[in-house]
């Protein structure tokens, strides 16, 4: 953060001061306002009509949209919107289980949808699919988003897993048939659907534009997507204001109850808050958990929606760059079992979430007998005892061959993760263990190998975060050999620099089961591997958290797919 | 003069030229764009490497920036990642006026940015017109009436928002005005937004939002213009000119307004044609405060996501800012003094 802000600064004032040619004041730019407090920052209009002939629901945005393009976009603050505005071959609901939404039926090998070889999926869709100007949805449109996200002149957020199909055909309207080069575990969670798919785009709009630029990377319909399918449509977008969707009276699955969808962009959590609290706003999301007690007091309702995420350390085991004592298992379990992380989630994140086991809690790939390391610093104690290390020169901190053993913590600057290495390094002293804590703003933390980022160059011994690749899906790049970031391969992920090959051939063997039980029994090993190896170490599971006034009605939230029951959303007055 | 104004405008292309070369250097280092692309997720490694070719981000730096100032039409780039350069560039360059496309919504920069722009101004004008009608007014009371009562308190409340921080001010109007306001059941101001979206966009509506940005924009800037004021016009009062011009009978309002002051305004000018850009960065502070949809939260919101076209626009025109505001502040000397005379 100080980095960030540093550079801000001088960008500012270099631009100030070198065009001032050296006369006059030097222009010191203010930094960034702290956050208003929350009792002084409540937006005090009156909600957008709230009369009984329209029924609106305003939602407090904390982060503006960058693009409302599916295939553009990697915002949570707009793929969280794909069920509002947009379709796809289905969602998932509160139980993260597919609804059809485009398709008659989720495809499976019962049905013939999926082929014995486990490489084709066919998606057969409904017949009353329609955009909001009428026009019918058909198989053209699954073409025509395919072949956009592979066109070398779009910049598309990702091709994934477009990238994997060997071909796409749409042998009629209704139909669509993507066969993959192998067989491909993850499709249902990525395949036009999910969190981690995208939604289809309307061809009869954006064809024309294609084909008059050579690219639909600057289409009007991006930052205006008039033309949608989901229940409600865009309306309006004030850029630093506000975005407006009303229902659309062609959605093929009735026409939502509520009249309109209002978004107000705040500048800030407290902004957000504040908001809520004052009954100006209906919908918040992403609350500290220090804020839950002053929104339930105000009427809000807190649901939490757990779409995968898991906060934990990812251990650095780079064979060269690699702390050399964090090579031995032991003094890794020393690290969980020192670290109080019940009392951690119980005191900053107010018991409304446990700790983690693994990094996939809250799904069903875990090993079920798996329970997190318990606190019992005399464990830990006796584990680095084990392994070699004691306080030799008393100086509080364990040493071995003249080492001492003090850790590198490095995490990004969201507050509960700076506290929470606060709580690390007293409770890591306490067995001995020495942390230097580190954080940086996010894009600097996950730059890459080549962008000399901290959390992919190994200069972190633990490295705090926690991701969700392709939710309800548990594939994950992060553990792969050949994402082990390097000169040769600058983007990789790998932030671990791990490369067990019992763990690759696991991960390499659950890609190809499309068989849901014997992939889930392919999790089991893996989730238990890595839990007893300590190669991460969980500390909460981290759900995101949604309010909702107490006049709001029908609401159920997905983990892959948040607001998958938007047409059902009512209120009360 | 005017070919004092050629010759300035000349020097200033090289100046330009600097700042944007030094700028870019130092945005690369504000973080990756496409570490998570705004999102929660880590960008696939494929993914990266793609948009890194297809943005130009995989190019030197020196590359980079020459694209940016003077585009790639004359090349061809990899865009398929066969390692052959097949795609003839599209971008003109800032020299031919393509500022570029955002990394982060693929609009182009001008667009973005002059979307903002109008609400900026429209702040920063109304602010700056305020500061100057206001400094002007109790400047010139305090040095007309020096150490009177009224004189004293306006040096010591002027001592005390001189000093006080914008943030401060603003988070403190705001829980006055609007806060308590609506406590106590007087009309209270609005604190975020630059109008009520129900109502519309009316110039009421917006005047309404304007107070309190407007009004934390300028209460320092007050205090410290009138202080300059109150001293050059004392200091003008006292010369020889203003004691003839006395001793010939002028009317008073006469030798103030018309000797005293075009006199007392030569420093004035220099100070605000040096604080008009730095309004605009304290805007950034206000902005973010107020909710006011502007440069100041386009700035944030890009550098965030390490938007480096956007930003570059920004900075490229707050440093074209400052140019021309000098040399405006040159020109309006020679008008004000006749003395001046420029070659």
């Amino acid at each position: 953060m100080k980095v960030r802000n540093t550079l801000m600064f001088v960008l500012v004032s270099f631009t100030l001061i070198l065009s001032a040619c050296g006369g006059g004041q030097a222009a010191t730019e203010a930094p960034a306002a702290p956050a208003a407090p929350q009792d002084t920052a409540a937006p005090t209009e009156p909600a957008p009509e709230t009369s009984a002939e329209r029924k609106v629901v305003t939602l407090i945005w904390t982060q503006e949209f960058d693009t409302l393009n599916p295939l553009y976009t990697n915002m949570w603050f707009v793929s969280v919107l794909y069920p509002v505005y947009m379709c796809q071959a289905w969602w998932y609901d509160e139980n993260n289980d597919p609804l059809p939404n485009l398709v008659t039926e989720i495809p499976s090998t019962e049905n013939g949808d999926i082929s014995e070889d486990g490489r084709t999926i066919t998606l057969k869709l409904r017949d009353d699919i329609v955009w909001s100007d009428g026009t019918p949805i058909t198989s053209a449109d699954f073409k025509f988003t395919y072949d956009m996200i592979l066109a070398d002149s779009n910049a598309v957020s990702s091709r994934s897993p477009y990238d994997l199909i060997e071909s796409l055909e749409t042998p009629d309207e209704r139909t669509v048939v993507a066969t993959f080069s192998k067989p491909y575990a993850p499709w249902l969670s990525s395949l036009f659907a999910g969190s981690a798919g995208i939604s289809i785009i309307p061809a009869h709009v954006l064809q024309p534009v294609f084909e008059a630029e050579g690219t639909i990377d600057t289409a009007e319909w991006n930052k205006a997507p008039t033309v949608g399918c989901g229940p409600f449509v865009f309306e309006e977008w004030q850029s630093g204001s506000f975005a407006r969707f009303v229902a659309n009276d062609n959605f093929w699955l009735g026409r939502p109850k509520l009249d309109e969808l209002f978004f107000r962009f705040v500048p800030d959590d407290a902004s957000m808050i504040a908001a809520l609290v004052a009954g100006d706003g209906d919908v918040g999301t992403f609350f500290a958990y220090s804020d839950l007690p002053q929104l339930e007091e105000a009427g809000i309702t807190i649901m939490n929606s757990f779409s995968g995420f898991n906060e934990g350390w990812y251990i650095n085991m780079h064979p060269e760059k690699g702390n050399p004592a964090l090579k031995d298992v032991k003094v890794r379990q020393a690290l969980a079992y020192a670290f109080n992380r019940e009392k951690l989630v119980q005191d900053l994140l107010l018991g409304r979430t446990d700790v983690a086991a693994t990094d996939y809690d809250r799904s069903p790939w875990v090993d079920p007998t798996i329970t997190p390391y318990p606190y019992d610093p005399e464990k830990a104690k006796a584990l680095l005892a084990e392994a070699g290390w004691a306080d030799t020169n008393g100086d509080g901190t364990v040493d071995k061959d003249g080492v001492e053993l003090v850790l590198k913590y490095g995490t990004t600057t969201r507050e509960v993760r700076q506290d929470t290495q606060a709580v690390a390094q007293q409770d890591l002293a306490a067995v001995g263990i020495g942390v230097d804590l580190q954080s940086f703003d996010s894009d600097i933390f996950f730059s890459s190998y080549a962008e000399d980022g901290p959390s992919a160059n190994f200069s972190l011994d633990i490295i705090e975060y926690s991701d969700s690749p392709q939710f309800p899906d548990p594939d994950a790049s992060v553990w792969r050999c050949a994402e082990i970031p390097s000169d040769e391969n600058p983007a990789g992920v790998n932030t671990t620099g791990l490369c067990d090959q019992t763990l690759e051939d696991m991960f390499v063997k659950q890609e190809t089961q499309v068989d849901f039980a014997a992939r889930q029994q392919t999790f089991y090993e893996i989730t238990r591997y890595i839990f007893d190896n300590a190669y991460w170490i969980g500390l909460w599971q981290d759900p995101d958290l949604f309010g909702f006034s107490d006049r709001m009605t029908n609401v159920k939230l997905s983990g892959a797919t948040a607001f998958f029951n938007v047409a059902e959303w009512d209120v009360t007055k | 003069m005017t070919r004092y104004i050629i010759r300035r405008l000349l020097q200033a292309i090289p100046l330009l030229f600097l700042i944007s070369l030094v700028l870019f250097i130092l945005m690369q280092n504000m973080g990756d764009p496409l570490a998570t692309m705004g999102g929660r997720k880590v960008t696939r490694s494929e993914d990266r490497l793609r948009l890194a070719r297809q943005l130009g981000l995989d190019k030197p730096i020196y590359v980079q920036y020459l694209y940016w100032l003077v585009g790639n039409d004359w090349t061809k780039s990899d865009m398929d990642g066969d390692g052959v350069a097949e795609t003839p560039g599209v971008r003109k360059g800032v020299l031919r006026g393509d500022w570029g496309i955002s990394l982060v919504n693929r609009q182009p920069v001008t667009k973005v940015i002059g979307e903002r722009l109008s609400n900026t101004l429209l702040l920063m004008l109304t602010a700056e017109i305020l500061i100057i009608v206001f400094a002007l007014i109790i400047g010139i009371y305090s040095a007309l009436n020096q150490y009177s009562t009224l004189d004293n308190t306006i040096t010591a409340a002027t001592f005390v928002f001189y000093s006080m921080p914008v943030f401060f001010f603003a988070l403190g109007a705001m829980y006055i005005f609007s806060v308590n306001f609506k406590k106590w059941g007087l009309p209270y101001l609005p604190t975020v937004g630059m109008f009520e979206p129900s109502v519309g966009q009316t110039p009421a509506q917006v005047l309404w939002h304007m107070i309190l940005p407007v009004s934390t924009l300028s209460f320092g800037f007050i205090a410290g213009y009138s202080r300059y004021i109150r001293s050059t016009m004392l200091e003008a009062m006292g010369q020889d000119f203003v004691r003839t011009a006395k001793a010939k009978g002028l009317p008073r309002p006469e030798i103030i307004y018309i000797h005293a002051l075009k006199n007392a305004a030569l420093p004035i000018v220099t100070v605000v044609a040096l604080d008009l850009p730095f309004l605009l960065g304290g805007a950034i502070v206000t902005e973010r405060i107020f909710g006011w949809p502007g440069m100041g939260r386009l700035f944030l919101d890009h550098v965030s996501r390490s938007d480096t076209p956007v930003v570059m626009g920004i900075l490229m025109m707050i440093a074209i800012a400052v140019i021309a505001f000098q040399l405006i502040a040159d020109i309006t000397y020679a008008w004000l003094d006749p003395r001046i005379r420029y070659k």
